[in-house]
């Protein structure tokens, strides 16, 4: 019952970033994921779509190392997920998590938030970094506020600059739109663009199909913890991946 | 080394712009002084000195348990400790961190209330305040490192605040019994006694290799 | 995982007949030698107690030394059947535990003329018999089997590891202890050795009865949740 990922045309050059085998999470009488396998070469962006309740969070929440596997690998690159605690650190460097949550202290301030992060992560110039993400986002008026009083949308732009203050090669993102005005939501869309072309891997979860057709160059469809197989055309515009989406949550679970 | 530092400034820079751990342990450490001056006034000759030692631990303690149990509640909302994990840096320093930031608010308590139990009871602890606030500090060792480990299981619970204080008061004994012997010997005697320290010391060593071994397991999802 | 299901059934029920047959006899010849067994000069009819207390005493130290094992194996090898074992042996150790602080006490007003003493040996049992409902109490509070299990076993583990330390912290502040001490050859009477002996079998006989029992259901508790789990797959599409 293992099913892969739509391949599709704009695709890349070296091994998968990610490299999935058999990677498997129950909990209790619930399993979030059955067995999956999955590789998403590197440079490329996989849109992860589904119902909700489908999974699509465990998955990435697995990538990230935030939950532990009931079974199977996770590699990125050359690390992998079971290793020695040297290896893991190594695996934490190479990740960017955009999360449900906006993991951001509310007591501390925008830049306090991107300066401890930035530490954290060891970045360089923490205090320039903070200072540069902040503008990015749009975000220097209200820097110096706690995120406490922040609108949800306030809150997630910066949840997204704590997310790149290491540079991460591998982005996570699990509905990084939420929340966010059009001019947020189109900013980081032309950002996540630039950050593709620039060559780093993304997996997208997201429930805004146009948004996943301009973005992603491939999709994994999740449904009960279970990959649906689409066809690689799909992805061509919203319309089609719409249609392809519909058809694949309709059809009977593979076996 | 400096992340220790980061992870140390974060925590105390929260507790400092709402204080309302620090405060809420104080004035309960204090409300237990006046509820044991009512318990075991100070009446006969001998009393203050028999019971000051361990009347000040139970204040301690109780005082311990009820600011550590809000010791990771900064860290769920926005689920920031997720955010923690993901960084690369060892869960012990994540330990070591959370564990210094709790002393040191503990220490703050202490000596606040050392004070407070000084003039209720009229105990003079001035000429042993030094050695005093030395055992004090041992003992805070050892109550906020296995305190943090069990207070970052218990926040994961459905009964967090019940569950701590089972938790911590049974394994707590070693360190309260070391502190509350060593305490006795400088009010009464004005000197150390040496098993008391030693006892104090052996388990400060232990429960911090323990808590520092334990708190990998207890981060992780 | 490597559970046994339930195809054997009918040859594992017979097994269950046979061993809960001979415990029934282990248990008998132990009550029977313990009837008759001479009359402490000093202490009088109360001293039979004892053949019952140490028992105890041995399945509550025998249950949560393997609740500290199997939470050890349990983090180091990550297999759930280790998880059950260590829950197992703590609810069991606990009802052992429970019966020895029963009839301890009674023992003590008939000897000592107290119902409790803070004797080092009794606070310790006594601390440990709170560390141990502290963890059952944990694991019910803790929602999520993997969780549950891993702070428990560090829990467990920690509790275990400590008792060395509070068995020092209670004998530098509670000072000489009133407790029997551990059976050697010269502290029973004569004909008093074989009932203790041989309520030391039958007591690890039924912890391990007990166990057995309690890992077979735990067993078939994850089989049903794990078929409870396909059927949800299944009935999904």
């Amino acid at each position: 019952m293992r099913s892969g990922v739509a391949e599709q045309q704009r695709v890349s050059q070296a091994g998968p970033a990610i490299e999935v085998r058999g990677l498997t999470r129950s909990f209790g009488p619930l399993v979030a994921l059955y067995p999956l396998d999955l590789d998403v070469p590197s440079g490329s962006t996989l849109a992860v779509l589904g119902p909700n309740g489908a999974g699509k969070s465990t998955l990435l929440r697995l990538i990230a190392g935030l939950a532990r596997p009931s079974a199977g690998t996770i590699r990125l690159g050359a690390t992998q997920h079971e290793g020695a605690p040297d290896d893991r650190l190594a695996r934490r460097r190479r990740i960017g998590l955009i999360g449900h949550a906006t993991f951001l202290y509310p007591a501390l301030t925008a830049r306090e938030n991107l300066i401890l992060a930035g530490r954290l992560w060891s970045v360089d110039d923490p205090e320039a970094r903070a200072a540069t993400l902040l503008d990015e986002q749009d975000l220097l008026a209200a820097a110096d506020r706690p995120i406490g009083g922040f609108s949800r949308g306030m809150a997630q732009r910066v949840a997204i600059a704590r997310a790149l203050v290491h540079d991460p090669a591998i982005l996570l993102l699990d509905e990084p739109f939420t929340g966010l005005d059009p001019t947020a939501a189109d900013r980081l869309t032309v950002q996540l663009k630039a950050a593709r072309d620039g060559g780093r891997t993304s997996l997208l979860v997201t429930h805004d199909l146009s948004r996943a057709a301009a973005l992603a160059d491939r999709t994994l469809i999740l449904k009960h913890g279970v990959a649906r197989p689409i066809a690689p055309e799909a992805l061509s515009s919203r319309d089609n991946l719409d249609a392809a989406y519909r058809e694949a949550i309709a059809s009977p679970a593979p076996s | 080394m400096s992340i220790l530092w980061t992870l140390l400034w974060k925590d105390l820079l929260t507790e400092w712009r709402s204080r309302d751990r620090l405060v809420a342990m104080l004035v309960f450490a204090l409300l237990v002084v006046v509820v044991l001056y009512f318990a075991a006034p100070p009446g006969q000759a001998g009393t203050a000195r028999e019971h000051v030692p361990g009347l000040l631990w139970v204040a301690y303690i109780f005082a311990i348990v009820l600011g550590l149990s809000r010791s990771f509640g900064m860290e769920l909302e926005n689920e920031a400790l997720s955010g923690l994990a993901l960084a690369p840096v060892d869960r012990g320093l994540i330990f070591l961190g959370k564990a210094g930031a709790n002393l040191v608010l503990v220490l703050i308590m202490q000596a606040v209330a050392a004070v407070a139990f000084a003039l209720a009871f009229d105990v003079n602890l001035g000429p042993v305040a030094l050695p005093l606030a030395g055992v004090a500090f041992l003992g805070a060792v050892g109550l906020c490192s296995l305190g943090t480990l069990f207070s970052a299981m218990a926040v994961r619970t459905t009964n967090r605040e019940m569950i701590l204080p089972l938790l911590m008061l049974p394994l707590m004994v070693p360190v309260l019994l070391g502190a509350v012997q060593a305490t006795r010997g400088l009010i009464a005697e004005g000197e150390l006694p040496f098993s008391a320290l030693q006892l104090l010391l052996v388990t400060d060593g232990v429960f911090l290799i323990v808590s520092f071994l334990g708190f990998e397991y207890v981060l992780d999802e | 995982m490597n559970d046994q299901g339930m195809t054997a059934s009918s040859t594992t029920s017979r097994a269950h007949t046979i061993t809960a047959l001979l415990l029934i006899v282990c248990v008998a010849i132990w009550a029977f030698l313990a009837w008759n067994a001479p009359i402490d000069r000093v202490q009088g009819v109360i001293q039979k107690i004892l053949y019952v207390h140490v028992p105890m005493a041995i399945g509550t130290y025998l249950g949560f030394i393997c609740t500290a094992l199997g939470g050890a194996l349990y983090l180091w090898k990550g297999e759930e059947r280790w998880d059950r074992f260590a829950l197992s042996s703590a609810e069991i150790g606990v009802l052992f535990a429970v019966m020895m602080l029963i009839s301890g006490p009674i023992w003590g007003k008939g000897t000592w003329g107290k119902w409790w003493s803070w004797d080092l040996r009794l606070t310790l049992t006594l601390l440990l018999f709170f560390v141990y409902v502290a963890y059952l109490l944990l694991r019910s509070f803790t929602e999520g089997s993997e969780r549950a299990a891993r702070f428990a076993a560090v829990y467990g583990i920690a509790g275990l590891a400590l008792i060395p330390l509070n068995y020092f912290a209670i004998k530098l502040a509670a000072g000489r202890s009133i407790h029997p001490e551990n059976l050697g050859g010269d502290s029973l009477g004569t004909g008093m050795g074989w009932p203790f002996f041989m309520g030391m079998v039958a007591m690890v006989a039924v912890f391990a009865f007990l166990l057995v029992r309690r890992l077979e259901v735990g067993s078939l508790r994850a089989e049903q949740t794990r078929r409870l789990a396909l059927a949800n797959r299944e009935g999904m599409t």
